[in-house]
């Protein structure tokens, strides 16, 4: 049996600084920061895709919206993945996908490119995501090599965000360590048509 | 088979079998140089990223106003260094992650940081040499 809202504390959405109650009922899902402020909703409709696997927090939920957006909730215990697998089915009728990512620690392996987002796959697991949403410019940077740059906008000081409603273009600026590039060495003849994909 | 045996000693090294092994300290987000495992770990997106000191090339550390930059670069073909073994090359069509960026208005631990994996890669560079010279 399930409770007509499933609720789950200490949950920060799209790598927010202060964790917050995140609540899944029958019509969508809300989010709302723990020290008050801006809620983060979600119709159900919305949904197309959702993983599970583990984050800097704990673990994540991370769904593939309709319309290309991404919402990331991480800080989940293993032992939720249960009851969440059940809201998903029942209320959104999506799988809860288990992706486990790669540990190996090897930085080769296949550039996949999403709707929403690129996948590195390393021994056919992701190794990394990197949503569209996030990339400010991609270039060839020489032969064979791809630079994609992030969305540094304003260039301010504030580290950390508050995601709340706001995930666009912001995840690379969350962490005290801000990612502000990233290359890769794509071989052949592909190189260009891979790279224009990547913008698109 | 040369080739083969070249592989199997490239393959032998994994940062992490099991997601319970990262060390407590990536959840905050931040990069986390793992001695015991001989691996960085890097933030991405807020995914944990293992990068086995195996794989990387150098680190470096640079000034723009306010603001510290480390990048780490890694092996990746056409690069004309690195010993052959160092490439996985019985897959010519794989991708490589070549660099990543990172920037804080922390200077001093992004010194620190290039200081912890320049001395990773000392060590596994000689370690390597100790087990070249034995098998010779």
């Amino acid at each position: 049996m399930m409770a007509a809202i499933e609720s789950f504390d200490n949950i920060y959405l799209d790598l927010s600084k202060e964790n917050g109650k995140c609540r899944f009922a029958e019509n969508g899902l809300g989010w709302k920061p723990a020290g008050g402020g801006d809620a983060f909703t979600l119709d159900q409709s919305n949904i197309a895709n959702a993983h599970w696997s583990r984050a800097a927090k704990g673990y994540e939920v991370k769904i593939l919206q309709r319309n290309s957006g991404i919402t990331q909730l991480d800080g989940f215990q293993q032992e939720d993945y249960e009851r969440l697998s059940k809201i998903f089915k029942n209320w959104y009728s999506t799988n809860l996908e288990n992706k486990e990512h790669s540990l190996r620690g090897w930085n080769w392996g296949k550039t996949e490119f999403g709707k929403a987002e690129l996948t590195f796959n390393v021994q056919n697991r992701p190794s990394f995501e990197v949503p569209y949403s996030e990339i400010s410019n991609t270039n060839l940077a020489g032969r064979n090599e791809i630079a994609i740059e992030f969305a540094l906008a304003e260039g301010d000081k504030t580290n950390g965000h508050n995601g709340a409603g706001k995930g666009k273009g912001k995840r690379a600026l969350a962490g005290k360590d801000q990612l502000v590039e990233m290359r890769f060495y794509i071989p052949g003849t592909t190189t260009r048509k891979e790279a224009e994909g990547g913008e698109a | 088979d040369e080739n083969g045996v070249e592989m199997k000693k490239f393959k032998r090294f994994e940062s992490y079998k099991r997601d319970n092994q990262f060390p407590p300290k990536i959840r905050d987000m931040g990069i986390v140089v793992d001695q015991k495992n001989a691996t960085v770990i890097l933030p991405v997106m807020g995914r944990p990223v293992p990068f086995h000191i195996n794989t990387i090339k150098n680190a470096g550390k640079s000034e723009e106003g306010d603001w510290s930059f480390l990048r780490i670069n890694f092996l990746s073909p056409g690069q004309g260094v690195g010993r052959k073994d160092d490439q996985p090359f019985e897959d010519a069509s794989a991708h490589f992650v070549r660099s990543l960026t990172f920037r804080s208005l922390d200077g001093e631990r992004y010194g620190e940081i290039t200081n912890q994996i320049s001395n990773m890669k000392r060590d596994a560079v000689k370690k390597e040499q100790e087990k070249k010279d034995m098998e010779d």
